[in-house]
């Protein structure tokens, strides 16, 4: 009769420790899941505005979605080694998603195919890598963005027009698509001529001295496109030295505060702006309804804006030429 | 067990109920307290808010009534009437004077005031004061065609609160700022001289209201009076409609707050109107509370597991503790069923069960008592109409015998119907003895004698008689009329149907702790289907011989158990051989054995 006895405490006391335990494990918290981790890697940390703003999207929709973000890149966007050795050193750790924008086209390529066979689900954003290996791309439709700004000159010009382009790097595929929308619109108007386009390797002074060359040697310019801010800005500055406002016109990309300046002074007549903040958020966002199993389209283009003197200090257009970044 | 009769068991049923009970209390409890618990997550949550937007506008309004006050104590220090109204007719140097003045006062507050930007004073007369001397107008942008300038002049000298917005008018400056501006007027009240603009640096409104905490994904966000969004933790999110808000909503909304429904789940608006004309808005997303929800469903539902985990375990235990007193008394009871009646119940510790215990004791206790008591009466009853049976050998035997003697006396034999007589007279004393059942051997010998001399006297020359029993044996006890049936029988079924003369010897001998009597004939003999007839019980059609046999031999088993009676040898035409084995017991040992007087 004694030893069921103590059976039957031993029991109670092993019910009474589980329900204890369980009740502990209840409060704090055990329970819960673990937000998803997801590694953002851009192509700069904080030397570009247009990074800092799309930093600040990524973290918005990791608040918004509840998910455990780390940003990796290096300090300029010319480091691609760097950048390659950041990612591949994040794969290890096994991330639940890579959200990565390429600085370049060919050489993040072996990077997008070890994140692949890692089975990790990679996002790309902003600009892609050649091959397949992405479940998604969110990025400015650039095509859409150089029609955009061919068309902002193509108003601007008088019916017998020349037309230089002032580019970047080479090879760049957001740049050869820039090209192709502003082509594609001012080849079909008639009586313009596009004398050339110019790299200046996405470095101001190049930019300049390529467009104060450009215009000594050819007077009659009357319009120039500038595909990125350096390139913009630099142009922009030639035209000003040589008391050309407003005689050459330009067309510009990107936002900075020597853009805005330019533009304020009638030396930029329009510039067209992309939304970094969106293709950080939504880069995030897509990665998360990956996770969750949802179909997702391949690529998601976001808006571009078309700004000049007049609209710059819309309500709208304030935030994207004056990005608010948290610090 | 079946599972039948496991589903009717008392543990079974008792363990079926504690479930149900607690399964119902669980439940029960569950369907009262989770409502409660919900609302009450959800009282918590708006109350939070509201707080937390009450704080905020505590603190914009600080800000603002900062702003305010210093745009009194501009507009109405009277360097600036002076250099407004003035100004023209002054000289350019006191004109210098007057200005390093004012913009001395106004760096003066600025130091103060780390929310504050800049003032800034714009005349109409065409001049420009700064807190800083050193700030210069940007040469592309007109402060006549700045919002807040035109507001400031079209609200005559009240103050007015733009939004939030990027202030381009001083070169290389475009800081993110809210402007209180009013326009200033000189000595006529309705003519204004100028325009003062004070900047509140954006930046504390956007750190104080970005670092509020609505649960993972809640927010607040200001608008104006207009509907323009002065501070939005996602206003590029709205601005390219990744986003929504109710906008309209917001402005018409008087109560304070209320709910959106959309795809995701709700939103749920909580609205302060404040002095100003802005509004704050807190929002919270009931999908956060349905976490909370889930969290607290899943809580309740553990919860109510382990409750009825706990409650089927205990039910179980406590089903089976005061069940198995009960399954005990049953298996004694299929024990007693079995016919052992020596076994007892332990008596439990529950009133109930030891009471039912103790009875259940007492009853196979009694139930013993009674059962030895009818195997007594049984014995004696069978001894009884044993007697009887025996009883009515006698008078077949006197009967031929007497007719023997009649027969003798015709033929006037006097000397053998005396012998005859004397003979019958000793061989009745002998089988009454006393009326005694058991009698010393030397009774049973004179017994046997005395019978046998009567058919030796009736069969004359046909029957030979042998005695040879050990007179040692004589003290021993017997039952009485052992021999006779057997003597009876040898002659009857052995030797009458014999050709000639047949021979009876009858012996006995001790062997160890038992006496063998012997009687054995030469007579026809029998087979072995005849044989073992012989002994059972007494068939149909019988002898009365068979009958005696069958008697004498349950008669010693009877007495003397199941060890003893009769054995039978015999062998068709070569004779047949009985013996008797009864214990060796002395008259004086009998003593108080003989449970019935006959």
């Amino acid at each position: 009769m004694r030893s069921p006895i103590r059976m039957r405490y031993v029991l109670l006391a092993a019910v009474a420790a589980v329900v204890f335990g369980v009740a502990v494990h209840q409060l704090i918290g055990g329970g819960r899941q673990e937000p998803p981790k997801i590694v953002v890697a851009v192509k700069a940390l904080d030397e570009i505005e247009f990074w800092r703003v799309l930093i600040d999207g990524v973290h918005t929709a990791s608040r918004e979605f509840n998910a455990e973000v780390s940003v990796i890149g290096p300090p300029k966007e010319v480091d691609v080694d760097r950048q390659i050795e950041l990612i591949e050193a994040a794969i290890p750790d096994k991330p639940d998603a890579i959200v990565m924008a390429a600085s370049d086209y060919h050489r993040l390529v072996p990077v997008a195919q070890k994140i692949h066979r890692a089975g990790i689900p990679l996002i790309m954003i902003d600009s892609a890598v050649q091959g397949n290996y992405a479940k998604a791309l969110i990025a400015t439709d650039n095509f859409d963005a150089g029609q955009k700004a061919g068309k902002e000159l193509a108003a601007l010009l008088p019916p017998k027009a020349q037309v230089a382009i002032v580019s970047y790097v080479q090879g760049a595929s957001t740049q050869i698509e820039r090209e192709q929308g502003v082509r594609s619109i001012l080849n079909g108007r008639a009586g313009t001529e596009i004398v050339g386009t110019y790299f200046s390797e996405g470095m101001e002074e190049r930019a300049y001295e390529i467009t104060m060359r450009l215009l000594k040697e050819r007077p009659d310019l009357d319009g120039i496109v500038g595909l990125n801010e350096p390139s913009t800005v630099g142009a922009g500055r030639a035209i000003r030295e040589l008391g050309l406002t407003g005689q050459v016109k330009l067309v510009g990309f990107d936002s900075s505060i020597k853009e805005v300046k330019l533009l304020e002074e009638g030396v930029i007549q329009s510039i067209i702006v992309q939304k970094p903040f969106n293709i950080g958020y939504l880069g995030v966002k897509t990665a998360l309804s990956v996770l969750e199993g949802d179909k997702v389209p391949d690529k998601v283009y976001t808006d571009s804006v078309v700004i000049h003197k007049s609209n710059m200090y819309t309500e709208e257009n304030q935030k994207l030429l004056f990005p608010f970044v948290e610090e | 067990m079946r599972p039948a009769a496991r589903i009717k068991s008392i543990q079974s049923r008792i363990a079926g109920s504690f479930v149900m009970l607690v399964l119902f209390t669980a439940l029960l409890l569950i369907f009262i307290s989770y409502p409660l618990s919900e609302s009450a997550v959800r009282e918590t949550a708006e109350n939070y808010t509201s707080e937390l937007i009450n704080q905020v506008n505590a603190n914009i309004e600080t800000y603002i009534t900062g702003m305010k006050d210093m745009s009194l104590a501009a507009m109405n220090n009277p360097n600036v009437r002076e250099y407004l109204v003035a100004g023209g007719e002054l000289e350019p140097e006191e004109l210098a004077k007057l200005k390093r003045k004012i913009s001395d006062y106004f760096h003066a507050i600025l130091v103060s005031r780390k929310d504050i930007a800049s003032i800034h004073i714009f005349g109409y007369n065409g001049t420009f004061i700064s807190d800083r001397m050193d700030a210069e107008l940007n040469p592309n942008i007109l402060p006549q065609d700045q919002d807040w300038y035109l507001q400031a002049q079209a609200h005559k000298g009240q103050a007015v609160i733009s939004s939030s917005h990027v202030q381009p008018v001083v070169k290389d400056e475009y800081r993110w700022v809210v402007s209180l501006s009013r326009e200033l007027s000189g000595a006529d009240p309705d003519k204004g001289i100028g325009v003062l603009l004070i900047d509140l640096n954006f930046k504390v409104i956007n750190d104080m209201l970005s670092k509020l905490d609505l649960g993972n994904r809640g927010y607040v966000f200001v608008i104006d009076k207009e509907g323009r969004i002065v501070y939005h933790p996602q206003q590029q999110l709205l601005y390219s409609n990744l986003k929504t808000e109710q906008l309209e909503q917001v402005l018409q909304d008087t109560q304070g707050g209320f709910v959106v429904n959309e795809d995701g789940g709700s939103r749920i608006y909580s609205i302060k109107d404040t002095d100003f004309g802005w509004k704050i808005v807190g929002v919270f997303y009931e999908n956060e509370l349905v976490d909370n929800k889930r969290q607290m469903q899943r809580s309740f539902a553990i919860a109510g597991m382990l409750c009825l985990g706990v409650g089927v375990l205990l039910s179980f235990l406590l089903s089976r503790n005061l069940t198995r007193p009960i399954k005990r008394l049953q298996e004694t009871m299929a024990e007693v069923e079995k016919g052992n009646f020596d076994i007892r119940v332990p008596v439990g510790h529950s009133k109930e069960i030891s009471s039912l215990a103790r009875s259940f004791n007492v009853m196979v206790l009694k139930v013993k008592e009674l059962m030895n008591q009818i195997v007594v009466e049984q014995e004696v009853k069978r001894k009884s109409e044993l007697n009887a049976l025996q009883a009515q050998i006698n008078p077949h035997f006197l009967y031929n015998t007497l007719d023997s003697i009649i027969w003798m006396a015709e033929s006037k034999k006097h000397d053998e119907v005396i012998l005859m007589t004397s003979a019958l007279a000793r061989l009745f004393r002998a089988s009454l003895s006393k009326g005694r059942e058991m009698i010393p051997i030397a009774t049973e010998i004179e017994h046997i004698t005395s019978y046998l001399s009567i058919q030796q006297m009736r069969y004359q020359d046909k029957i030979r008689f042998t005695l040879d029993v050990d007179p040692s044996l004589y003290p021993y006890v017997t039952l009485k009329v052992l021999l006779q049936p057997l003597v009876e029988n040898a002659i009857y079924h052995g030797i009458k149907n014999k050709q000639g003369p047949g021979s009876i010897a009858i012996s006995g001998e001790l062997k160890g702790d038992r006496i063998m009597l012997r009687v054995a004939d030469d007579g026809i003999g029998m087979d072995s289907d005849k044989l073992s007839k012989l002994l059972t019980a007494p068939g149909k059609g019988r002898s009365k011989t068979s009958v005696g046999i069958a008697n004498v031999h349950q008669r010693i088993q009877l007495y003397f158990g199941p060890d003893y009676g009769l054995s039978y040898e015999s062998e068709p035409g070569a004779g047949t051989t009985v013996t008797v084995t009864i214990p060796a017991l002395r008259a004086e040992e009998l003593a108080g054995r003989e449970e019935i007087p006959s």
